[in-house]
């Protein structure tokens, strides 16, 4: 991997969902920047990443266990935690869509994982009087979008109330922890959800992706995010240079958000 | 450091000394011709800013200031509306006269418009530029005690940043706001003398007063200016590109609020 600085040198950094999309593009910013990082996914990426891999199903309490216990054992420590994993496979189309079943995985995936993760691995920052959290949330979380994912815009909501609070309480440890909330982002995981989102509503893809721009009420930079661009924000949020910024929940979103 | 910005022309105002300064000082080193104005000449010299002696207050020196970069330096790209401030006494609402109202806007909102309307033309010509607003927690968490005009008038300038932002970020133009906490400067010192003098408390006891009004600050320090100038450098760097319309808090964790 090749490295840009030395920012996270020496610094050990796990990145959940780190095999693709967002997470990947993390996983491979915080590397260059001197990091040693690992990926967690249900499944290895087909390339190789260059970053340790270990698998993991993050909806399973025992996995997390486990994953915990290598990290600890191979690296001693954690410095960096980044909660990415997270989706929806939940049907659109509105409340009366959603079944306890999706309630429940939602709520599993964008929310419980973080959570037991964070009960894992959060002590062994306290321990150290520091270290840095980092919750991939989503604009989904201030701009719920009844239509398209219901169940996920709420969990997102949830999951910015659970980061705030939790760095009120870990400040005074060391522990910075913050929200990262993205716009539209470019990745195959969005197109999965454009697609199968154009077929409930039966429109193009390229339709339904600007349906889904205005229903935010249109994007002010009038494209979608790069992995990258999310990854820069979450590179900067876990160096020593974001010393002061704590329990913040900073959009990337090209604007779309339009509250003050 | 990354030189970022390197041809980069850089405006900072307010940018001798505290926060201000300390952003000019990020900005050149990664790489940018930064220009600082203020109203009187820095004493120790910063030779990598090039000063301009103005008072950004009086309309008309506003044109002056943005015709002799542009001669000198070009066309400029960053602009970080860093003046601000408030002259107005402590004392609550019954406190502040018209003259203090109308003094926080002028300091904290209209210098920020004029300049914002003298060099937005040439950043869409350009089709490119960030544009900062450092605005401040009171914008949201108003402390009346003190800071009661100077809350409202970063209130506007939220509110004014953001609508900015949804007029000319389909043009190329970023405009952000950034609120620090409380930020250890030569002037939170001298202000928090004068609350000291006032109040006939100690001065830290009239700190952790307004860490207090604040309800508390978790990482229970005050900032660096450097910490501050840190988040500006990210955000007017090409790493920041899908960022505008947002306002950034960087302030310990103090605001409460989800």
């Amino acid at each position: 991997m090749e490295k840009s600085n030395n920012e996270l040198s020496g610094k050990i950094a796990l990145v959940t969902g780190g095999t693709k999309g967002i997470g990947k593009a993390i996983a491979d910013k915080l590397a260059s920047n001197g990091a040693t990082v690992v990926v967690t996914a249900r499944k290895p990426s087909e390339e190789e990443s260059g970053h340790h891999f270990i698998a993991a199903d993050l909806t399973d309490s025992s996995n997390i266990t486990e994953l915990t216990g290598k990290i600890i054992e191979k690296y001693g420590t954690l410095d960096i935690l980044i909660n990415n994993v997270g989706g929806t496979s939940s049907p659109a189309g509105g409340f009366q869509m959603l079944g306890d079943d999706d309630w429940n995985r939602d709520i599993e995936l964008n929310l419980l994982a973080s959570i037991r993760l964070d009960r894992a691995m959060v002590p062994k920052m306290i321990e150290k009087n520091s270290g840095v959290v980092i919750h991939i949330s989503s604009l989904n979380g201030k701009i719920p979008l009844y239509q398209s994912n219901f169940s996920y815009g709420v969990m997102k909501s949830a999951l910015n109330a659970y980061s705030k609070t939790l760095a009120n309480e870990v400040a005074k440890n060391g522990v910075r922890v913050n929200t990262v909330s993205p716009g539209m982002v470019k990745t195959t995981a969005m197109e999965t959800f454009l697609e199968s989102y154009a077929k409930t509503i039966n429109k193009t893809v390229s339709d339904a992706s600007q349906q889904l721009m205005d229903s935010l009420g249109g994007v002010p930079l009038n494209r979608l995010a790069e992995p990258e661009e999310i990854a820069n924000l979450v590179a900067f949020l876990v160096s020593d240079n974001a010393s002061y910024i704590t329990g913040a929940n900073m959009l990337v979103d090209g604007g779309t958000f339009p509250a003050v | 450091m990354e030189k970022e910005l390197i041809g980069k022309v850089a405006l900072v105002t307010g940018g001798t000394k505290g926060i201000g300064r300390a952003i000019a000082v990020r900005l050149s080193e990664a790489g940018a011709i930064v220009v600082v104005t203020a109203r009187s000449r820095p004493t120790e010299t910063q030779t990598t800013h090039h000063f301009i002696a103005t008072d950004l207050t009086i309309a008309s020196e506003t044109h002056k200031v943005v015709s002799e970069i542009n001669e000198k330096f070009g066309s400029i790209d960053i602009l970080v509306n860093n003046m601000g401030g408030s002259t107005s006494p402590s004392g609550g609402f019954a406190a502040l006269t018209d003259e203090h109202w109308e003094s926080d806007l002028q300091l904290n909102l209209q210098s920020a418009v004029r300049i914002d309307r003298a060099i937005l033309p040439q950043m869409v010509e350009k089709k490119s530029g960030v544009i900062i607003h450092i605005s401040s927690v009171t914008g949201t968490l108003p402390v009346y005690q003190s800071l009661g005009g100077y809350a409202v008038a970063k209130a506007a300038l939220n509110n004014y940043s953001k609508s900015l932002s949804k007029e000319f970020s389909p043009k190329g133009i970023r405009v952000a706001t950034v609120s620090p906490g409380m930020v250890k400067t030569d002037t939170m010192d001298t202000y928090l003398q004068s609350l000291a003098e006032t109040s006939g408390l100690s001065i830290e006891q009239v700190t952790q007063n307004l860490m207090d009004s604040l309800g508390g600050i978790p990482l229970r320090r005050m900032a660096l200016p450097e910490e501050i100038a840190e988040l500006v450098g990210f955000l007017v760097s090409p790493k920041a590109s899908y960022i505008t319309g947002v306002n950034y808090i960087i302030d310990g964790g103090s605001n409460p609020s989800l």
